[in-house]
Parts: C-alpha cells; sequence; structure tokens
C-alpha cells in the first residue's frame, strides 16, 4: 500500500485539496497507522512555524480608515491628471506628426527624390552617402565668404555632388559652419521632395530672406550652415504675435529640410493638414523636456509657440537639431 | 461595504506583517502597506488579494534596494560622534527575551533560500496555494512541497541557532 506522501500531507492540512483528494487521504489514514503519525507530526511543524513566524510581528497600531486611502489615492490621480493634460500638447503635436510629415516624408523619400539628384548619384556614388554618415572627412574649414560658399552649391541639385561632401549636418554639431542664409530663394516649384501643403486656411506668402527677415526681426529658425531654399510666412492674427514661418533648407542629399516656428494652435494646425493618404509609422517619442516626434519630424513646445522641424532625419539627428535650435533662436 | 473594502479590512494586518518581514522596519512597513491599498482603490484589479501581495513584495524588493544605498550613504557618515545611540530606558526582562527570540527567528528565516522563504511568508499571509503558485510562478503541485521543505527548514535553523546560543552560556 502506497504511503502518503509528506508534501500531500502539508497540502491536506493546508487544506488545498479537492474534496475527492482529502476523501482518499482520510480513508488512507482511517487504516494506516504510520501515516497517521507523520500526519500528527506535520501538523506539530506547521503549528510551530505558525508559532516563530508570529514573534514577527510589528507593534499593532493605529489603522487608517479606507476611505482615508481613498481620498489620498484620488487626490493622487488629479495630480497625475493635471501631468497628463500638461503632456496632450505633446501628444497631439505627436498626432499631428504622425499624420502628416513623418509618413509623408518618409514614403516620398524615395519617389520623390529629383531626378537630378539620383543621376548625380550614378556619377559619383562616393559623394552621394548621407552627409550625417560621412564623418571620416575633417570638417571643411569655414568659409572666408558664406554666402557666396552657398550661393556655389544651392541651386542645382545636379551639381552639388560633385564637390566634396562637408557634413552639412553635424548631428551633434559640434562644428558648426555658421553661414548666413542668403537670397538665393527658389520658388516653391523648384523644390525636390515634397512640397508644403498649406492647403489649411493658412495664407501663405513666399518670401524673400530679407523681406521675412524684416518682417520677423532676428529670429528666423533655421539650421546654420545650409542654404535656404524657400520662405513661407502665415498670416498674422493680428495682434503683437509673430507669425507662423516655414524655412525650408537644402541638404547636401538634395532632400529638404523645413523648420518650423510659430503659435503653437498654428503649427500644430499646419502639421496635421500634411496629411498622407498612406498609413505612416506614428512617432513615439515625447520627453519629459518637451519634445514630441520621431523619424522625419520633431517639434519642441516653447511657451505657446512649437518649433518644429520636418526631414528625412533619424529622431535622434532631429532631436538634436531642434535643441540647438532651441538655445540659439530665443 | 465594498469587496476592496472588505480586503482592506482583512488584509490590512497581513499585509503590514507580511512586509515588515521583508523591511524589518515598522514604520516603513506600515506606510509601504498603506501604498499597497491606495494602489488597489485606484487599480481595482481582477484577483485582488494576490495582487495586494504582488504590489507589496515588489515595494518590499525595492525597498531594499533603497536601503542597500542608504547604508552605503550612511557608513560615510557614520564617524560623527554626535551620532552616538542613546538608550531611553533599560528595556525589562520580557522585552529582552522577545527580542531574542525575534532575532532568532530572523535569522532562522533569512537562512531559507528566497524561494521558500517568499512561499512560507505568503501562505503565512493567508494566500491560497494557487495564489502562491500565481505569484512565484510554481506549479501548484510545487507549492505544497516547497512549503513543507519551508518549514522543516525554519524550525531547524531556529532549533539550530537555540543550541548554539546553549552551549555558549553554558561554556
Amino acid at each position: 500500500m502506497r504511503h502518503i506522501p509528506e508534501d500531500e500531507l502539508h497540502a491536506y492540512l493546508d487544506q488545498a485539496l479537492s474534496r475527492s483528494q482529502c476523501v482518499e487521504i482520510e480513508s488512507h489514514l482511517a487504516g494506516c497507522a504510520a501515516c497517521r503519525a507523520e500526519r500528527d507530526g506535520i501538523a506539530a511543524l506547521r503549528d510551530r512555524t505558525t508559532a516563530l513566524l508570529s514573534t514577527l510581528t510589528p507593534p499593532r497600531r493605529f489603522m487608517p480608515a479606507a476611505e482615508v486611502l481613498r481620498e489620498r489615492a484620488a487626490e493622487r490621480s488629479a495630480q497625475r491628471r493635471d501631468r497628463w493634460r500638461a503632456g496632450m500638447w505633446a501628444a497631439s503635436v505627436m498626432l499631428a506628426l504622425g499624420l502628416g510629415w513623418t509618413g509623408k516624408s518618409m514614403l516620398e523619400t524615395d519617389a520623390g527624390a529629383s531626378p537630378g539628384v539620383l543621376a548625380s548619384g550614378t556619377d559619383s556614388p562616393d559623394t552621394t552617402t548621407l552627409p550625417l554618415a560621412d564623418t571620416a572627412q575633417p570638417p571643411a574649414p569655414a568659409p572666408s565668404d558664406p554666402a557666396a560658399e552657398v550661393a556655389t552649391r544651392t541651386p542645382a541639385p545636379g551639381t552639388s555632388s560633385s564637390r566634396p561632401v562637408e557634413p552639412a549636418v553635424d548631428p551633434d554639431f559640434t562644428a558648426p559652419v555658421s553661414l548666413e542664409p542668403v537670397s538665393t530663394v527658389l520658388s516653391s516649384g523648384q523644390l525636390p521632395g515634397t512640397p508644403l501643403n498649406v492647403d489649411n486656411g493658412t495664407l501663405f506668402r513666399t518670401v524673400s530672406w530679407d523681406n521675412a527677415r524684416n518682417e520677423r526681426g532676428e529670429s528666423m529658425p533655421r539650421i546654420a550652415g545650409l542654404p535656404v531654399v524657400e520662405v513661407q510666412v502665415g498670416t498674422s492674427h493680428g495682434g503683437t504675435a509673430r507669425p507662423l514661418v516655414v524655412v525650408a533648407q537644402q541638404l547636401e542629399s538634395g532632400q529638404v529640410i523645413r523648420t518650423i516656428e510659430g503659435p503653437a494652435t498654428d503649427v500644430t494646425k499646419l502639421l496635421a493638414s500634411q496629411r498622407s493618404d498612406t498609413g505612416s509609422p506614428w512617432p513615439t517619442i515625447a520627453d519629459s523636456i518637451g519634445i514630441a516626434g520621431g523619424d522625419g519630424a520633431m517639434a519642441m513646445r516653447r511657451g505657446d509657440r512649437i518649433l518644429a522641424i520636418t526631414a528625412p532625419l533619424s529622431s535622434d539627428s532631429l532631436r538634436a537639431m531642434i535643441r540647438r535650435l532651441n538655445a540659439g533662436n530665443r | 461595504m465594498d469587496e476592496l473594502e472588505k480586503l482592506y479590512q482583512t488584509t490590512y494586518t497581513a499585509v503590514v506583517r507580511f512586509l515588515y518581514r521583508k523591511v524589518w522596519d515598522a514604520d516603513r512597513a506600515e506606510d509601504l502597506a498603506q501604498e499597497v491599498f491606495m494602489r488597489l482603490f485606484q487599480h481595482r484589479p481582477e484577483k485582488p488579494r494576490a495582487w495586494v501581495f504582488a504590489v507589496a513584495a515588489n515595494l518590499a524588493r525595492d525597498e531594499a534596494r533603497a536601503a542597500i544605498r542608504r547604508r552605503k550613504h550612511l557608513t560615510l557618515m557614520t564617524n560623527d560622534p554626535g551620532q552616538a545611540p542613546s538608550r531611553m530606558a533599560p528595556p525589562a526582562d520580557e522585552e529582552v527575551e522577545h527580542d531574542e527570540q525575534m532575532e532568532a527567528v530572523h535569522g532562522a528565516l533569512e537562512q531559507l533560500t528566497p524561494r521558500d522563504r517568499e512561499v512560507l511568508l505568503l501562505w503565512d499571509g493567508g494566500l491560497s496555494y494557487p495564489e502562491i503558485a500565481l505569484q512565484t510562478g510554481l506549479a501548484v503541485g510545487a507549492v505544497g512541497t516547497t512549503l513543507a521543505r519551508a518549514r522543516r527548514r525554519l524550525v531547524d535553523a531556529y532549533d539550530r541557532q537555540h543550541q548554539n546560543r546553549d552551549h555558549a552560556a553554558h561554556s
């Protein structure tokens, strides 16, 4: 006859067995003195453990009413909600970015790149790598005549890659080439890549760099060292707030990076209007200092205004750029 | 009274005890227990009793990590002579005996493997075999085996300590 294993007797005494298991054990115990002795031993062991553990009991104290804890929990939830609301701008901007430029620029980078860029790529494949990846080349010394420098390499994508590639957009900005953008403003029709969809009720004017600067003073958002190819200014809603401005600049690769600065509502609206018909990967980053976005687009809140960048670059590069912009463009 | 409040009334003391046996500080145990139940009222989980002990175990683990950091920090400051501990009043004999016994059980408990200790404390906290299994990742069938071993080892370790102390006292 099989005796009852020790662990089963523990489980039996702990009332952890099913009714049928209990019946089976009890009928065995009735006819087996050895198992009865074993059971008594285990029962004593069980009691002793409980007694020993009971010495490890802190002095009994006041137990708060459940209501008190409930209230404290509710207060904390309310605080969380406030923080959550503060984070909502980021969510709305991310939504806008997700619906708009991220997907769009990602999708159209392949299809929409201008033929000139593609052709130049085949001419000299060694220079067509993305400038970001090109760290082996020492950065070019700052040109003495920045305007001329920009002018020579700006307009025609077909000729741009025949020049040595300088790290035009250094993600860490270790050696920013401090170029003043010049008046080589192209019309939007000449821009490679994605045209800006401005059909969202905001009236845009394409203006020259100088005019834009006259209107907005020094606070033109832009990446130092890149030629400006287009400046668009939104209509001011009256009052003293500076209107929304979009500065398009050309990367070494021929692709366009747009820097947007304006009242928060206008920027969010503009970003949301850049809707793409196909699904797009949603940006997932929103960090504590108020930057939202992901690969392709990034936005930063500054009081009631938003600074945003869209470009076919990784989120890390965009984040570094927007931080830099924010620091230099207050 | 809703289900959660009933659970609070019936398990609060057990949770404080469970936490006390992990953090070894009555005040902290109470603070953490209150934190556990505040979270319970916020989250309203599906299996509240098992949930309460799972959260308590997590908080205790975090607490232990923080305590290690604090201790490291304290060792840098203990050379301060003004900080010498001062006893308020000599404790009564009963108290001494109780403290000694507590220390012996504490020492015995610390000799168990973490898993055996956890299962034993959860059982003593009032969880059922399936609830213990859920929290520890053990099969339900293995809970009895683990408890059997944990009980035996706790009692053995305690008795061993007592023997050693008696030997020391008589020699």
